[in-house]
Protein backbone atom coordinates (compact mmCIF):
# COMPACT_ATOMS: atom_id res chain seq x y z
CA UNK A 1 0.00 0.00 0.00
CA UNK A 2 1.15 3.16 -0.98
CA UNK A 3 -1.33 5.88 0.14
CA UNK A 4 0.55 9.24 -0.82
CA UNK A 5 1.03 8.58 -4.82
CA UNK A 6 4.70 8.19 -5.22
CA UNK A 7 5.99 8.91 -1.67
CA UNK A 8 7.82 6.19 -0.38
CA UNK A 9 5.65 4.46 2.55
CA UNK A 10 6.68 4.24 6.14
CA UNK A 11 6.52 1.65 9.07
CA UNK A 12 5.64 1.69 12.88
CA UNK A 13 7.33 -1.85 13.02
CA UNK A 14 6.93 -2.02 16.97
CA UNK A 15 6.69 -0.11 20.13
CA UNK A 16 8.29 -1.24 23.85
CA UNK A 17 6.86 0.58 26.75
CA UNK A 18 8.28 0.87 30.26
CA UNK A 19 6.28 1.55 33.39
CA UNK A 20 8.47 1.97 36.31
CA UNK A 21 7.99 -0.53 39.30
CA UNK A 22 6.39 2.14 41.54
CA UNK A 23 2.40 1.40 41.29
CA UNK A 24 0.97 4.07 43.41
CA UNK A 25 -2.74 3.43 44.62
CA UNK A 26 -5.44 6.46 44.90
CA UNK A 27 -5.32 6.45 48.16
CA UNK A 28 -2.06 7.37 48.47
CA UNK A 29 -3.06 10.86 47.64
CA UNK A 30 -6.18 11.08 49.75
CA UNK A 31 -3.62 11.12 53.03
CA UNK A 32 -2.43 14.26 52.02
CA UNK A 33 -5.43 15.76 50.25
CA UNK A 34 -6.37 19.50 50.89
CA UNK A 35 -8.92 21.59 50.46
CA UNK A 36 -8.40 22.22 46.85
CA UNK A 37 -11.39 23.32 45.54
CA UNK A 38 -10.83 21.39 42.06
CA UNK A 39 -10.66 18.36 44.35
CA UNK A 40 -13.78 17.11 42.38
CA UNK A 41 -13.29 18.26 39.18
CA UNK A 42 -14.10 15.40 36.48
CA UNK A 43 -10.70 16.73 34.92
CA UNK A 44 -8.45 15.89 37.80
CA UNK A 45 -10.88 12.23 39.02
CA UNK A 46 -7.91 10.47 40.37
CA UNK A 47 -7.05 7.28 38.25
CA UNK A 48 -6.88 3.71 40.43
CA UNK A 49 -3.13 3.89 39.79
CA UNK A 50 -0.48 5.46 38.05
CA UNK A 51 3.26 4.31 38.42
CA UNK A 52 5.60 6.70 39.31
CA UNK A 53 9.24 7.08 38.25
CA UNK A 54 12.03 7.02 41.15
CA UNK A 55 13.41 10.46 42.04
CA UNK A 56 16.50 9.76 40.52
CA UNK A 57 15.18 7.92 37.37
CA UNK A 58 15.61 10.22 34.80
CA UNK A 59 14.26 10.23 31.37
CA UNK A 60 17.35 8.73 29.62
CA UNK A 61 16.95 5.78 32.12
CA UNK A 62 13.27 5.29 31.30
CA UNK A 63 13.79 5.57 27.63
CA UNK A 64 16.84 3.02 28.23
CA UNK A 65 14.72 0.26 29.73
CA UNK A 66 12.00 0.70 27.09
CA UNK A 67 14.57 0.15 24.21
CA UNK A 68 15.68 -2.88 26.39
CA UNK A 69 12.30 -4.86 25.53
CA UNK A 70 12.36 -3.77 22.08
CA UNK A 71 16.22 -5.19 21.41
CA UNK A 72 15.02 -8.27 23.32
CA UNK A 73 12.07 -9.01 20.36
CA UNK A 74 14.46 -7.46 17.11
CA UNK A 75 18.03 -8.44 18.41
CA UNK A 76 20.92 -5.72 19.96
CA UNK A 77 21.31 -5.31 15.87
CA UNK A 78 18.92 -3.34 15.23
CA UNK A 79 20.01 -0.53 17.09
CA UNK A 80 23.15 -0.17 14.74
CA UNK A 81 20.94 0.44 12.14
CA UNK A 82 19.28 3.74 13.53
CA UNK A 83 19.52 7.05 11.36
CA UNK A 84 17.17 8.66 13.01
CA UNK A 85 16.93 9.16 16.84
CA UNK A 86 13.78 11.44 17.90
CA UNK A 87 13.40 12.29 22.19
CA UNK A 88 10.61 13.90 24.06
CA UNK A 89 9.66 14.80 27.54
CA UNK A 90 7.52 17.43 28.78
CA UNK A 91 10.19 17.40 31.96
CA UNK A 92 13.44 17.41 30.59
CA UNK A 93 15.94 15.69 33.09
CA UNK A 94 17.65 19.53 32.55
CA UNK A 95 16.08 22.31 31.49
CA UNK A 96 19.00 23.14 29.40
CA UNK A 97 19.39 19.91 26.98
CA UNK A 98 17.08 17.17 25.77
CA UNK A 99 17.36 13.50 26.26
CA UNK A 100 18.86 12.28 22.62
CA UNK A 101 23.07 12.85 23.12
CA UNK A 102 22.54 10.76 26.25
CA UNK A 103 20.17 8.57 24.92
CA UNK A 104 22.07 7.37 21.98
CA UNK A 105 25.53 7.26 24.53
CA UNK A 106 23.48 4.83 26.49
CA UNK A 107 22.54 3.09 23.76
CA UNK A 108 25.84 3.12 22.64
CA UNK A 109 24.78 4.51 18.66
CA UNK A 110 25.62 7.43 16.76
CA UNK A 111 23.27 8.06 14.33
CA UNK A 112 23.20 10.94 11.71
CA UNK A 113 20.27 12.45 12.95
CA UNK A 114 19.32 13.31 16.55
CA UNK A 115 16.41 15.45 17.75
CA UNK A 116 15.23 16.82 20.79
CA UNK A 117 11.29 17.31 20.32
CA UNK A 118 10.11 19.52 22.99
CA UNK A 119 6.50 20.64 21.25
CA UNK A 120 4.29 18.01 20.37
CA UNK A 121 3.01 17.90 24.14
CA UNK A 122 0.57 14.66 24.62
CA UNK A 123 0.19 13.86 21.27
CA UNK A 124 4.17 14.54 20.31
CA UNK A 125 4.11 10.90 19.21
CA UNK A 126 1.94 11.75 15.97
CA UNK A 127 4.45 15.15 15.83
CA UNK A 128 7.51 12.88 15.97
CA UNK A 129 5.98 10.09 13.79
CA UNK A 130 5.56 12.83 11.00
CA UNK A 131 8.76 13.85 11.71
CA UNK A 132 10.70 10.42 11.24
CA UNK A 133 8.17 10.14 7.75
CA UNK A 134 9.48 13.95 6.66
CA UNK A 135 13.19 12.42 7.49
CA UNK A 136 12.88 9.00 6.23
CA UNK A 137 11.40 9.88 3.07
CA UNK A 138 13.73 12.23 2.04
CA UNK A 139 17.02 10.14 2.46
CA UNK A 140 17.91 10.43 5.95
CA UNK A 141 18.10 6.83 6.33
CA UNK A 142 16.42 3.98 6.71
CA UNK A 143 15.48 3.72 10.24
CA UNK A 144 14.04 5.61 13.13
CA UNK A 145 13.71 5.35 16.49
CA UNK A 146 10.97 7.89 18.52
CA UNK A 147 11.39 7.96 22.04
CA UNK A 148 9.01 9.23 24.57
CA UNK A 149 9.38 9.77 28.45
CA UNK A 150 6.99 11.03 30.98
CA UNK A 151 8.63 11.36 34.36
CA UNK A 152 6.75 13.95 36.47
CA UNK A 153 4.36 12.46 38.23
CA UNK A 154 7.20 10.86 40.71
CA UNK A 155 8.98 14.06 40.58
CA UNK A 156 7.09 17.27 40.54
CA UNK A 157 3.59 15.72 41.77
CA UNK A 158 5.23 13.80 44.58
CA UNK A 159 6.45 16.92 46.34
CA UNK A 160 4.89 17.90 49.84
CA UNK A 161 2.77 20.94 48.88
CA UNK A 162 2.20 19.64 45.13
CA UNK A 163 0.70 16.09 46.20
CA UNK A 164 -2.06 18.13 48.23
CA UNK A 165 -3.46 19.28 44.90
CA UNK A 166 -6.18 17.87 42.96
CA UNK A 167 -3.83 17.78 39.98
CA UNK A 168 -1.07 15.58 41.28
CA UNK A 169 -3.12 12.35 41.31
CA UNK A 170 -3.50 12.18 37.59
CA UNK A 171 -0.11 12.18 36.39
CA UNK A 172 1.60 8.76 35.84
CA UNK A 173 4.88 8.23 34.70
CA UNK A 174 6.30 5.71 31.70
CA UNK A 175 7.94 5.67 28.21
CA UNK A 176 7.97 4.12 25.19
CA UNK A 177 9.82 3.92 21.76
CA UNK A 178 8.74 3.26 18.51
CA UNK A 179 10.85 1.72 15.45
CA UNK A 180 9.95 3.24 12.60
CA UNK A 181 11.20 2.34 8.96
CA UNK A 182 11.04 3.15 5.50
CA UNK A 183 8.97 0.28 3.94
CA UNK A 184 5.40 -0.80 3.82
CA UNK A 185 5.11 -4.07 6.38
CA UNK A 186 3.01 -1.84 8.85
CA UNK A 187 2.62 1.76 6.86
CA UNK A 188 2.07 4.81 8.47
CA UNK A 189 -1.52 5.57 6.34
CA UNK A 190 -1.30 9.58 7.16
CA UNK A 191 -0.67 12.03 9.51
CA UNK A 192 -2.73 15.26 10.42
CA UNK A 193 -0.57 17.62 12.94
CA UNK A 194 -2.22 20.98 13.78
CA UNK A 195 -0.75 23.94 15.34
CA UNK A 196 -2.98 26.51 17.41
CA UNK A 197 -0.23 28.87 18.94
CA UNK A 198 -2.37 31.29 20.03
CA UNK A 199 -3.25 28.66 22.94
CA UNK A 200 0.35 28.36 24.03
CA UNK A 201 0.62 30.65 26.67
CA UNK A 202 -2.57 29.22 28.84
CA UNK A 203 0.33 26.54 29.10
CA UNK A 204 1.54 27.73 32.88
CA UNK A 205 3.32 26.79 36.00
CA UNK A 206 2.32 28.33 39.31
CA UNK A 207 4.24 28.34 43.09
CA UNK A 208 2.66 30.02 45.97
CA UNK A 209 4.37 32.29 46.33
CA UNK A 210 4.37 33.76 43.24
CA UNK A 211 8.18 33.48 41.15
CA UNK A 212 9.51 32.84 37.63
CA UNK A 213 9.83 28.47 37.59
CA UNK A 214 14.15 29.31 36.86
CA UNK A 215 13.85 31.43 40.23
CA UNK A 216 14.29 30.21 43.94
CA UNK A 217 11.81 29.86 46.27
CA UNK A 218 10.16 28.43 49.48
CA UNK A 219 6.50 27.54 46.58
CA UNK A 220 6.69 24.29 45.08
CA UNK A 221 6.06 24.74 41.34
CA UNK A 222 3.22 22.93 39.55
CA UNK A 223 0.82 23.47 36.73
CA UNK A 224 -1.32 26.73 36.48
CA UNK A 225 -5.03 25.93 36.51
CA UNK A 226 -8.25 27.63 37.33
CA UNK A 227 -12.40 26.58 36.49
CA UNK A 228 -12.27 28.86 33.64
CA UNK A 229 -8.62 27.48 32.11
CA UNK A 230 -10.17 23.94 32.81
CA UNK A 231 -13.40 24.62 30.97
CA UNK A 232 -11.72 26.22 27.81
CA UNK A 233 -9.00 23.42 27.63
CA UNK A 234 -11.96 20.40 27.78
CA UNK A 235 -13.75 22.89 25.03
CA UNK A 236 -10.50 22.38 22.78
CA UNK A 237 -9.67 19.10 23.80
CA UNK A 238 -13.39 18.25 22.80
CA UNK A 239 -13.15 19.89 19.31
CA UNK A 240 -9.63 19.50 17.82
CA UNK A 241 -9.18 15.96 18.45
CA UNK A 242 -11.92 14.89 17.02
CA UNK A 243 -11.24 17.36 13.86
CA UNK A 244 -7.84 15.96 13.33
CA UNK A 245 -9.06 12.20 13.68
CA UNK A 246 -11.56 13.07 11.08
CA UNK A 247 -9.16 14.95 8.56
CA UNK A 248 -7.38 11.72 8.31
CA UNK A 249 -10.23 9.61 8.12
CA UNK A 250 -11.69 11.23 4.77
CA UNK A 251 -8.08 11.14 3.49
CA UNK A 252 -7.98 7.51 3.89
CA UNK A 253 -11.52 6.80 2.99
CA UNK A 254 -12.69 5.45 6.33
CA UNK A 255 -15.20 5.90 8.66
CA UNK A 256 -14.37 7.21 12.06
CA UNK A 257 -17.08 4.35 13.79
CA UNK A 258 -15.00 1.93 11.45
CA UNK A 259 -11.57 2.37 12.87
CA UNK A 260 -10.37 -0.76 14.79
CA UNK A 261 -9.08 0.62 17.01
CA UNK A 262 -8.41 4.25 18.52
CA UNK A 263 -5.52 5.41 20.86
CA UNK A 264 -5.51 8.77 22.43
CA UNK A 265 -3.39 10.44 25.08
CA UNK A 266 -5.61 10.32 28.08
CA UNK A 267 -5.86 13.11 29.82
CA UNK A 268 -9.32 12.47 32.21
CA UNK A 269 -12.58 9.83 32.02
CA UNK A 270 -14.41 12.72 30.45
CA UNK A 271 -12.44 13.60 27.24
CA UNK A 272 -12.05 9.46 26.93
CA UNK A 273 -15.95 9.75 26.67
CA UNK A 274 -16.55 12.69 24.34
CA UNK A 275 -14.25 11.44 21.87
CA UNK A 276 -15.71 8.50 21.42
CA UNK A 277 -19.16 9.75 21.33
CA UNK A 278 -17.95 12.58 18.96
CA UNK A 279 -16.19 10.26 16.58
CA UNK A 280 -19.16 7.80 16.68
CA UNK A 281 -16.64 4.70 18.23
CA UNK A 282 -17.70 2.45 20.53
CA UNK A 283 -15.68 2.66 24.03
CA UNK A 284 -13.99 -0.38 23.50
CA UNK A 285 -12.50 0.03 20.08
CA UNK A 286 -10.62 3.26 22.16
CA UNK A 287 -8.26 1.59 23.94
CA UNK A 288 -7.03 3.23 27.44
CA UNK A 289 -5.07 2.60 30.54
CA UNK A 290 -6.21 5.72 32.60
CA UNK A 291 -7.23 3.32 35.53
CA UNK A 292 -3.74 1.74 35.65
CA UNK A 293 -1.88 4.56 34.28
CA UNK A 294 -3.15 8.10 34.95
CA UNK A 295 -2.10 10.48 32.24
CA UNK A 296 1.11 9.55 30.92
CA UNK A 297 1.15 13.08 28.55
CA UNK A 298 3.04 11.90 25.19
CA UNK A 299 3.74 8.11 26.36
CA UNK A 300 -0.29 7.14 26.49
CA UNK A 301 -0.49 6.52 22.66
CA UNK A 302 2.04 4.26 22.60
CA UNK A 303 1.52 2.48 25.90
CA UNK A 304 -2.12 2.11 24.83
CA UNK A 305 -1.46 0.57 21.73
CA UNK A 306 1.00 -1.77 23.43
CA UNK A 307 -2.00 -2.64 25.35
CA UNK A 308 -4.21 -3.86 22.19
CA UNK A 309 -1.43 -5.79 20.52
CA UNK A 310 -0.59 -7.64 23.59
CA UNK A 311 -3.85 -8.78 24.39
CA UNK A 312 -4.63 -9.71 20.92
CA UNK A 313 -7.33 -6.80 20.31
CA UNK A 314 -5.58 -5.79 16.92
CA UNK A 315 -4.10 -8.02 14.57
CA UNK A 316 -2.35 -7.77 11.03
CA UNK A 317 -4.55 -5.11 8.73
CA UNK A 318 -6.35 -3.13 11.35
CA UNK A 319 -6.37 0.11 10.93
CA UNK A 320 -5.64 2.05 14.03
CA UNK A 321 -5.71 5.75 14.72
CA UNK A 322 -2.98 7.30 17.28
CA UNK A 323 -3.98 10.87 18.20
CA UNK A 324 -4.33 13.72 21.14
CA UNK A 325 -3.91 17.16 21.95
CA UNK A 326 -1.17 19.02 23.64
CA UNK A 327 -0.89 21.58 26.64
CA UNK A 328 -3.27 23.54 26.57
CA UNK A 329 -4.55 22.99 23.25
CA UNK A 330 -1.70 24.52 21.18
CA UNK A 331 -1.55 21.18 19.07
CA UNK A 332 -3.56 18.20 17.90
CA UNK A 333 -2.47 15.34 15.99
CA UNK A 334 -4.04 12.21 14.13
CA UNK A 335 -2.22 9.52 12.65
CA UNK A 336 -3.38 6.05 10.92
CA UNK A 337 -1.69 3.15 10.69
CA UNK A 338 -2.35 -0.09 9.30
CA UNK A 339 -1.01 -2.39 11.54
CA UNK A 340 1.28 -5.09 10.14
CA UNK A 341 1.44 -7.48 12.70
CA UNK A 342 5.16 -6.91 12.48
CA UNK A 343 6.00 -7.18 16.30
CA UNK A 344 8.27 -10.62 16.53
CA UNK B 1 -29.53 41.26 53.73
CA UNK B 2 -30.79 38.57 51.67
CA UNK B 3 -34.55 38.18 50.53
CA UNK B 4 -36.74 35.27 52.51
CA UNK B 5 -36.05 32.77 49.22
CA UNK B 6 -37.71 30.03 49.14
CA UNK B 7 -39.05 31.06 52.80
CA UNK B 8 -42.77 29.37 51.69
CA UNK B 9 -41.39 26.07 50.14
CA UNK B 10 -38.91 25.49 53.64
CA UNK B 11 -41.92 26.30 55.77
CA UNK B 12 -44.06 23.87 54.05
CA UNK B 13 -41.46 21.33 53.18
CA UNK B 14 -38.59 21.23 55.78
CA UNK B 15 -35.18 22.04 55.60
CA UNK B 16 -34.35 19.91 52.12
CA UNK B 17 -37.44 19.85 50.17
CA UNK B 18 -36.62 19.70 46.71
CA UNK B 19 -34.35 17.33 45.93
CA UNK B 20 -31.72 18.31 43.09
CA UNK B 21 -32.31 22.17 43.80
CA UNK B 22 -28.96 23.33 42.34
CA UNK B 23 -27.82 26.89 44.24
CA UNK B 24 -25.17 28.55 45.52
CA UNK B 25 -25.73 28.07 49.38
CA UNK B 26 -26.70 24.33 48.97
CA UNK B 27 -24.36 23.41 45.83
CA UNK B 28 -21.32 25.75 46.31
CA UNK B 29 -18.62 25.86 43.20
CA UNK B 30 -16.71 22.86 44.16
CA UNK B 31 -19.93 20.69 43.77
CA UNK B 32 -21.82 22.32 40.84
CA UNK B 33 -18.57 22.70 38.54
CA UNK B 34 -17.92 18.69 38.47
CA UNK B 35 -21.77 18.54 37.35
CA UNK B 36 -21.28 21.05 34.71
CA UNK B 37 -18.36 19.33 33.23
CA UNK B 38 -19.92 16.07 33.26
CA UNK B 39 -22.75 17.87 31.23
CA UNK B 40 -20.10 19.24 28.54
CA UNK B 41 -20.10 16.95 25.84
CA UNK B 42 -17.89 17.08 22.42
CA UNK B 43 -21.06 16.31 20.25
CA UNK B 44 -24.51 15.84 21.07
CA UNK B 45 -27.57 13.35 19.86
CA UNK B 46 -29.61 15.01 17.75
CA UNK B 47 -32.64 14.00 19.88
CA UNK B 48 -31.10 15.51 23.05
CA UNK B 49 -30.55 18.92 21.08
CA UNK B 50 -34.05 18.88 19.12
CA UNK B 51 -36.11 16.22 20.59
CA UNK B 52 -38.71 18.04 22.61
CA UNK B 53 -38.23 21.88 22.16
CA UNK B 54 -36.70 22.49 18.44
CA UNK B 55 -34.83 26.03 18.93
CA UNK B 56 -33.23 28.24 15.79
CA UNK B 57 -31.24 31.30 15.93
CA UNK B 58 -30.28 33.60 13.40
CA UNK B 59 -28.57 36.98 12.83
CA UNK B 60 -29.71 39.36 10.49
CA UNK B 61 -28.99 42.56 9.34
CA UNK B 62 -32.00 44.51 8.70
CA UNK B 63 -33.30 46.77 11.70
CA UNK B 64 -35.08 44.95 14.43
CA UNK B 65 -38.43 47.09 14.36
CA UNK B 66 -38.86 46.59 10.08
CA UNK B 67 -37.83 42.84 10.59
CA UNK B 68 -40.50 42.77 13.20
CA UNK B 69 -43.13 44.65 11.08
CA UNK B 70 -42.47 42.31 8.35
CA UNK B 71 -43.02 38.83 10.40
CA UNK B 72 -45.72 40.37 12.12
CA UNK B 73 -47.78 40.03 9.03
CA UNK B 74 -48.62 36.01 8.59
CA UNK B 75 -48.49 36.90 4.39
CA UNK B 76 -44.71 36.90 4.98
CA UNK B 77 -44.67 33.36 5.60
CA UNK B 78 -45.78 32.93 2.12
CA UNK B 79 -42.17 34.23 1.26
CA UNK B 80 -39.93 32.71 3.74
CA UNK B 81 -41.42 29.33 4.55
CA UNK B 82 -40.15 26.58 2.93
CA UNK B 83 -43.62 25.77 1.49
CA UNK B 84 -46.66 27.54 3.22
CA UNK B 85 -48.12 29.42 -0.08
CA UNK B 86 -51.91 31.01 -1.12
CA UNK B 87 -52.57 32.43 1.80
CA UNK B 88 -55.97 34.13 2.09
CA UNK B 89 -58.47 35.68 4.49
CA UNK B 90 -60.62 33.59 6.08
CA UNK B 91 -64.27 34.88 7.66
CA UNK B 92 -62.73 35.03 11.22
CA UNK B 93 -60.78 38.08 11.62
CA UNK B 94 -56.83 37.22 11.52
CA UNK B 95 -57.13 33.65 10.53
CA UNK B 96 -55.56 33.06 7.35
CA UNK B 97 -55.37 29.93 5.38
CA UNK B 98 -52.94 28.89 2.83
CA UNK B 99 -51.39 25.15 1.35
CA UNK B 100 -48.55 23.45 2.97
CA UNK B 101 -47.44 22.14 -0.13
CA UNK B 102 -45.07 19.27 1.93
CA UNK B 103 -48.68 17.79 2.30
CA UNK B 104 -50.85 16.49 -0.49
CA UNK B 105 -53.93 18.98 -0.80
CA UNK B 106 -53.12 20.29 2.60
CA UNK B 107 -54.33 23.16 4.31
CA UNK B 108 -52.72 25.40 7.00
CA UNK B 109 -54.64 27.81 8.99
CA UNK B 110 -52.25 30.54 10.45
CA UNK B 111 -52.97 33.64 13.08
CA UNK B 112 -50.13 36.24 14.24
CA UNK B 113 -50.21 36.71 18.20
CA UNK B 114 -47.92 39.37 19.04
CA UNK B 115 -46.32 42.28 21.13
CA UNK B 116 -44.71 45.24 19.12
CA UNK B 117 -42.77 46.35 22.59
CA UNK B 118 -41.08 43.12 22.95
CA UNK B 119 -41.04 42.11 18.99
CA UNK B 120 -42.47 38.65 19.96
CA UNK B 121 -44.23 37.15 16.78
CA UNK B 122 -46.32 33.69 17.62
CA UNK B 123 -47.58 32.08 14.37
CA UNK B 124 -50.56 30.14 15.83
CA UNK B 125 -50.71 27.49 13.16
CA UNK B 126 -52.42 23.69 12.38
CA UNK B 127 -53.24 22.00 9.38
CA UNK B 128 -56.45 20.95 8.00
CA UNK B 129 -58.17 22.55 10.57
CA UNK B 130 -59.10 26.27 11.94
CA UNK B 131 -60.57 25.90 15.11
CA UNK B 132 -57.70 24.93 17.24
CA UNK B 133 -54.22 26.45 16.58
CA UNK B 134 -51.73 24.13 18.09
CA UNK B 135 -48.71 24.18 16.15
CA UNK B 136 -46.95 27.39 17.80
CA UNK B 137 -44.00 28.86 16.07
CA UNK B 138 -42.71 31.48 19.03
CA UNK B 139 -40.22 33.89 17.43
CA UNK B 140 -38.84 36.80 19.26
CA UNK B 141 -36.58 39.27 17.60
CA UNK B 142 -33.88 41.44 19.60
CA UNK B 143 -32.00 44.63 18.17
CA UNK B 144 -28.53 42.80 17.89
CA UNK B 145 -26.91 46.01 19.33
CA UNK B 146 -27.69 45.19 22.54
CA UNK B 147 -26.59 41.57 22.13
CA UNK B 148 -24.19 41.45 19.89
CA UNK B 149 -23.04 45.02 19.96
CA UNK B 150 -23.57 45.64 16.28
CA UNK B 151 -26.36 46.78 14.25
CA UNK B 152 -29.26 44.37 12.62
CA UNK B 153 -31.53 41.69 14.49
CA UNK B 154 -31.22 38.52 16.23
CA UNK B 155 -34.08 36.15 15.47
CA UNK B 156 -35.00 33.42 18.45
CA UNK B 157 -37.25 30.82 17.28
CA UNK B 158 -38.30 27.98 19.13
CA UNK B 159 -41.14 25.37 18.77
CA UNK B 160 -42.63 22.71 21.04
CA UNK B 161 -43.30 18.93 20.92
CA UNK B 162 -47.29 19.56 21.90
CA UNK B 163 -48.86 15.95 21.72
CA UNK B 164 -50.58 16.16 18.54
CA UNK B 165 -47.65 16.11 16.49
CA UNK B 166 -46.94 12.56 17.26
CA UNK B 167 -50.87 11.81 17.04
CA UNK B 168 -53.72 14.13 14.89
CA UNK B 169 -56.36 14.50 16.80
CA UNK B 170 -58.44 15.18 13.88
CA UNK B 171 -57.80 12.65 11.58
CA UNK B 172 -61.74 13.64 10.21
CA UNK B 173 -60.32 16.63 8.72
CA UNK B 174 -57.53 15.23 7.06
CA UNK B 175 -57.36 14.55 3.11
CA UNK B 176 -58.11 10.55 2.45
CA UNK B 177 -55.01 8.81 1.70
CA UNK B 178 -52.65 11.48 2.89
CA UNK B 179 -49.48 9.53 3.40
CA UNK B 180 -47.93 11.95 5.84
CA UNK B 181 -48.91 13.96 9.08
CA UNK B 182 -46.57 16.94 10.08
CA UNK B 183 -45.74 15.62 13.21
CA UNK B 184 -44.02 12.61 11.10
CA UNK B 185 -41.13 15.26 10.03
CA UNK B 186 -40.54 16.44 13.60
CA UNK B 187 -37.07 15.42 13.11
CA UNK B 188 -36.69 17.34 10.38
CA UNK B 189 -38.16 20.89 12.08
CA UNK B 190 -34.10 21.39 13.62
CA UNK B 191 -33.02 21.94 10.17
CA UNK B 192 -36.09 22.89 8.26
CA UNK B 193 -36.82 25.41 10.58
CA UNK B 194 -32.87 26.66 9.92
CA UNK B 195 -33.34 26.60 6.34
CA UNK B 196 -36.35 28.82 6.67
CA UNK B 197 -34.70 31.07 8.59
CA UNK B 198 -32.08 31.34 6.42
CA UNK B 199 -34.51 32.34 3.67
CA UNK B 200 -36.08 34.89 6.07
CA UNK B 201 -31.84 36.34 6.51
CA UNK B 202 -31.49 36.26 2.76
CA UNK B 203 -34.77 37.91 1.64
CA UNK B 204 -34.68 40.84 4.63
CA UNK B 205 -31.37 41.17 3.87
CA UNK B 206 -31.61 42.07 -0.18
CA UNK B 207 -34.35 44.32 0.90
CA UNK B 208 -32.37 45.98 3.29
CA UNK B 209 -29.31 46.52 1.68
CA UNK B 210 -30.80 47.38 -1.09
CA UNK B 211 -32.77 50.04 -0.17
CA UNK B 212 -36.49 48.09 -0.55
CA UNK B 213 -39.16 48.54 2.30
CA UNK B 214 -38.31 45.26 4.29
CA UNK B 215 -42.21 44.37 4.06
CA UNK B 216 -43.04 45.08 0.52
CA UNK B 217 -45.52 46.91 -1.21
CA UNK B 218 -48.06 44.50 -2.12
CA UNK B 219 -48.27 43.77 1.41
CA UNK B 220 -48.72 47.04 2.77
CA UNK B 221 -51.01 47.92 0.39
CA UNK B 222 -53.58 45.66 1.78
Amino acid sequence: MNPVGTQPTISLIDVATYLPENRVPAEWYTQYSGDDSLRDNPMFRPPDFRHHAAIDESNVDMIERAVAALTERHGSGVLGEVDILLTHSQLPDLPILGAGGEVAARLGINPEWIVDVHNGGCAAFVLMLKLARQLLTSGAGRTALIAVAQNSAGKIFEQEQVRKLAQASVPGDGAAVGLVTLSDASPVLDIECRYFGKHAADMTLAADPARRWWESGSGQGYVGFNEGKIIKVLARGNRQVPQAVRAVCDRIGVKTGDLDLLVTNQPNRLLLRNWDEALGLPPERHRDTFHECGNMFAVAIPVNFEAAVLDGQIGAGDIVMMAGFAHAGDFAGAAAIQWGGTRT
Amino acid sequence: MTLPALEDITAHGGADPIPGLMRVETSPKEKATPILLEMIHAVYPHDDVFGEFCTVNQFIDCPPDELYEYLADARSLEEWTYSTRGFTPTEEDGLWRAYDLLGDDTEIYTRTVVNRESRTVDYHCAWDQGRHLWMIYLMRVVDAQLVLNKPGSVVLWTNCRHPFYDDNPFPETAPPQRPAWVGDLWDMFGPGHLLELKNLKAIAEYRHHNGLPVTPDWMRAS
